[in-house]
């Protein structure tokens, strides 16, 4: 039922921004994914939904989606809307989603490297780029992108298998 | 700062193929890459689509819906796989290679832990101590792959991961009633008892009456009249201690015992009892030199054949190292120390004999790009054998010194995948596997009147080379098309004597019959998968193998009754159509398999052929779901074989009901 609501609620925004969409399988490939990262106790984890005011419609999709808890694996993800230059609003996140023009934004991935916030994009780009640390893509085929030195800079780490089982550049 | 995994230079670790199997979430990871994932292939996790061979992976629903009571029975419905069902309890598995009686090439793994016999290499699948509800999934890997898991891997592995109890709580109690006696009960439950300690344990039991044997398979009536049931228990308890975040423990314990009627290596029916126990322990690792793992297990046996009893115990401990360099390559390091000693058999006054192996192995995964990536395994093996007495010299024609053999035998794997821009991707692969001779093959001793049966400390390994193209492809409707064309070609046959004894005076206190290397045997096929779903509620396979033999091979039945031209059936197709709404599931299965000609021995000495027509076994099942946690079944098996079909010689397989209850929580 979740999965039904969650689906309407992305599909209906109809996002139409030129950037990589955020889907909702992206979602479930990313919550289970953050169900490997480690030095994180628990099952909860807390996902930033980083926006700037062009992408505000799919962020907030995004985090309503998200409301009262999305089970993802073994985990329950649940999302914070955070404007982009709002660094204090990623206080407690695991991860931060940057959706929209908030990928390309290299000052606030640099703020939340070094807050320890693992970001995340379903642009590809910004891994490469070094701004994200992970790339979801859920379509045509599931693909994980993480850049290993921005995840160094974040110190963040994923358990081993996991580790082995994405691309890493 | 906290250690950085992905930062390390060379740091990102992990163990065996089955070492690693208990530490990867398949559940969690096949949901997030929407495929199944796999260690089987390479010891480093990998994505289904990834792997550099050509891999069946069997999950928990597939076996749930499937009418079959056990793990041969699932196996018979996947393509390349060759099933011949000799009795009740004796399925023997091929792959891509005929079954026959005592089958020695394959390698069957639980968790890890090698369970085929040892002693002489074929896996008794009544033995398994595994319930069909605890399997988190089977992996088939096929051909050659000594390179990454050892001997007797020259067929292909089969790889049979059990849930991990940490990961979730799980319970299950099944029952089963059938026609002809069957009844079988299974039990398997798991989980975490806090933070740091997870529990699993399992037992099943089955009974049931044997197929009926033939009236001219003399003893298979005679062990027929003397014991009609088939019974076998299996238990097993095992868990998990969580010290570290980096460093976890796992051990297990089981036992099973099986008492049934089978067909031994030279075809001649006999009546075998089985009990074996294993201990497993295995600690894990993850450091910034990498994941390393120690582990070791050991397997006890006693098995009483009609021709004597054996005891045996087989001791392996490994080390190992899987690492990734820069984020291209993946590097797998090991080392591995076997001892098995059986006991002077079925002549229990030769002394036991002895084989000591010492093997290290290398695996490397080098990503040239996401289109192109390469596989390269090797693995050298030290073998020693002894023997602690001396055979009787007026009965046996070897000496205690005889007995003192070495060799040395190098084996690889090489793989290239390559995911060309039309889709799907392809693969190429050439192996060598090593088959080493066994406890049966140099030590077994046997004195009858006036002639002896006796092993051959000269067997030299039987070495596969083999070679494959492979194409796997997911059409945008979600049909998954696999083909792969395939070639072996296997040097020095070892096979179990003939009719006639090899070894004379004065050569030979007395006429011997002799185990031994009996030339070789050649084998290319093709084999194609379609597999698909239609709307919400359908899903369907259909399959199709074509192998041809062609052997050189001594004189059958002579010297050998090892004749894989004559019982590998030439074409074998598969069906499935399965249909799923609400609280009903429906799934129907075709398996066809060509005409074939096998031997057997009436009684010892004895020899007769028999023409095994094709066979269409028609089987299905319907299962209805009553609540949250309980569901039945019905299911139907070779329902169109009546009172007996002739699958293989002597016990004709039967059409089978059996009605299933179950509580999972």
């Amino acid at each position: 039922m979740h999965r039904i609501v969650l689906t309407a609620l992305i599909a209906a925004v109809g996002f139409s921004a030129a950037h990589a969409q955020t889907s909702a399988r992206d979602l479930e490939v990313l919550g289970r994914a953050l169900g490997f990262l480690e030095g994180v106790s628990g099952s909860e984890r807390l996902v930033a939904i980083v926006y700037d005011p062009a992408a505000a419609s799919e962020a907030e999709a995004l985090t309503a989606a998200l409301s009262g808890g999305m089970s993802a694996g073994r985990i329950t993800m649940n999302g914070r809307l955070v404007p982009l230059g709002d660094t204090a609003g990623l206080a407690g996140a695991h991860a931060a989603l940057l959706v929209g023009g908030a990928s390309a934004d290299s000052g606030f991935a640099q703020a939340a490297s070094s807050q320890g916030v693992m970001t995340v994009s379903t642009d590809l780009g910004c891994v490469q780029a070094g701004r994200c640390v992970m790339g979801v893509q859920s379509a045509p085929a599931v693909r994980i992108l993480v850049n290993r030195a921005a995840a160094g800079s974040a110190s963040v780490s994923f358990s081993t298998a996991f580790a082995m089982m994405v691309e890493e550049i | 700062m906290k250690r950085i995994l992905l930062c390390s230079a060379a740091t990102v670790m992990a163990t065996s193929a089955a070492a690693f199997g208990q530490a990867v979430d398949y559940t969690v990871m096949a949901e997030m890459f929407g495929e199944p994932v796999t260690t089987g292939a390479t010891g480093a996790p990998q994505r289904a689509s990834d792997v550099p061979a050509t891999m069946i992976i069997i999950t928990q629903e597939d076996i749930s819906r499937a009418p079959e009571y056990d793990i041969p029975g699932i196996l018979r419905h996947y393509s390349g796989m060759d099933v011949a069902r000799f009795s009740f309890g004796q399925a023997e598995v091929g792959i891509r290679s005929a079954g026959t009686p005592y089958t020695p090439r394959l390698l069957v793994l639980v968790n890890g832990r090698e369970v085929y016999l040892d002693s002489y290499g074929y896996t008794a699948w009544s033995t398994l101590p595994v319930t069909l509800e605890e399997i988190q999934q089977i992996e088939v890997v096929k051909g050659p792959q000594s390179a990454l898991y050892g001997f007797n891997a020259v067929a292909g592995v089969i790889n049979i991961i059990t849930r991990n109890p940490a990961l979730g709580d799980y319970a299950n109690v099944t029952a089963e009633v059938g026609t002809n006696g069957y009844q079988q009960y299974r039990l398997s439950a798991g989980g975490a008892l806090n933070d740091r300690v997870a529990l699993r344990f399992s037992y099943g039991r089955t009974d049931a009456h044997e197929f009926d044997a033939m009236l001219d398979a003399t003893d298979g009536v005679r062990y027929q009249a003397e014991s009609d049931g088939f019974e076998r228990e299996s238990f097993a308890l095992g868990g998990s201690v969580r010290f570290t975040d980096k460093v976890n423990f796992t051990w297990e314990v089981t036992r099973s015992e099986a008492e049934l009627l089978e067909l031994v290596s030279i075809y001649l029916p006999a009546s075998t009892g089985y009990e074996l126990t294993s201990y497993q322990a295995e600690l894990g690792a993850d450091t910034q030199w990498g994941y390393f793992t120690l582990g070791g297990y050991r397997n006890e046996s006693d098995i009483g054949y009609s021709f004597g009893d054996l005891t045996g115990d087989l001791t392996s401990l490994r080390l190992q190292n899987l690492f990734r360099v820069g984020t291209n390559n993946t590097v797998r390091l090991a080392v591995e120390y076997r001892e098995a000693t059986t006991a002077s058999f079925p002549d229990p006054t030769a002394g036991d004999l002895t084989s000591q192996t010492l093997a290290f192995s290398g695996m490397w995964n080098h990503k040239f790009s996401n289109a192109l990536d390469l596989t390269l395994a090797v693995r050298y093996d030290m073998v020693d054998w002894s023997r602690a007495g001396t055979p009787n010299p007026f009965l046996y024609p070897w000496t205690q010194a005889d007995y003192d053999v070495s060799f040395e035998e190098p084996s690889y794997n090489a793989a290239l995948v390559w995911r060309p821009d039309f889709g799907g991707a392809m693969r190429f692969s050439a192996a060598r596997g090593v088959q080493a001779p066994t406890m049966f093959d140099i030590g077994f001793l046997l004195p009858t009147a006036g002639l002896s049966l006796a092993g051959n400390p000269n067997t030299r390994p039987a070495i596969v080379d083999s070679l494959e193209v492979a194409y796997d492809r997911t059409f945008a409707n979600a049909v998954e098309f696999r083909t792969a064309i395939f070639w072996q070609n296997t040097r020095d046959v070892k096979t179990s004597f003939g009719l006639a004894p090899e070894i004379f005076p004065p050569a030979a206190p007395q006429p011997a019959f002799l185990f031994g290397n009996r030339g070789d045997s050649a084998l290319w096929g093709i084999e194609n998968s379609l597999a698909g779903t239609h709307g919400d509620h359908w899903r369907w396979s259909l399959s199709h193998t074509f192998k041809q033999v062609d052997d050189d091979l001594t004189a059958f039945p002579v010297t050998t009754f090892a004749n894989f031209e004559a019982v590998t059936p030439e074409h074998v197709v598969n069906a499935q159509l399965g249909y799923e709404h609400g609280r009903w599931s429906a799934d129907a299965f075709l398996n066809y398999t060509s005409s074939t000609v096998m031997p057997f021995q009436p009684v010892f000495g004895a020899y007769r052929s028999r023409d095994i027509d094709a066979t269409a076994a028609l089987s299905a099942r319907v299962g209805y779901t009553l609540t949250d946690n309980v569901a039945i079944a019905i299911s139907a098996q070779n329902v169109n074989f009546g009172d007996g079909e002739l699958t293989t010689p002597v016990f004709e397989t039967e059409a089978r009901y059996f009605a299933t209850l179950r509580a999972s929580f």
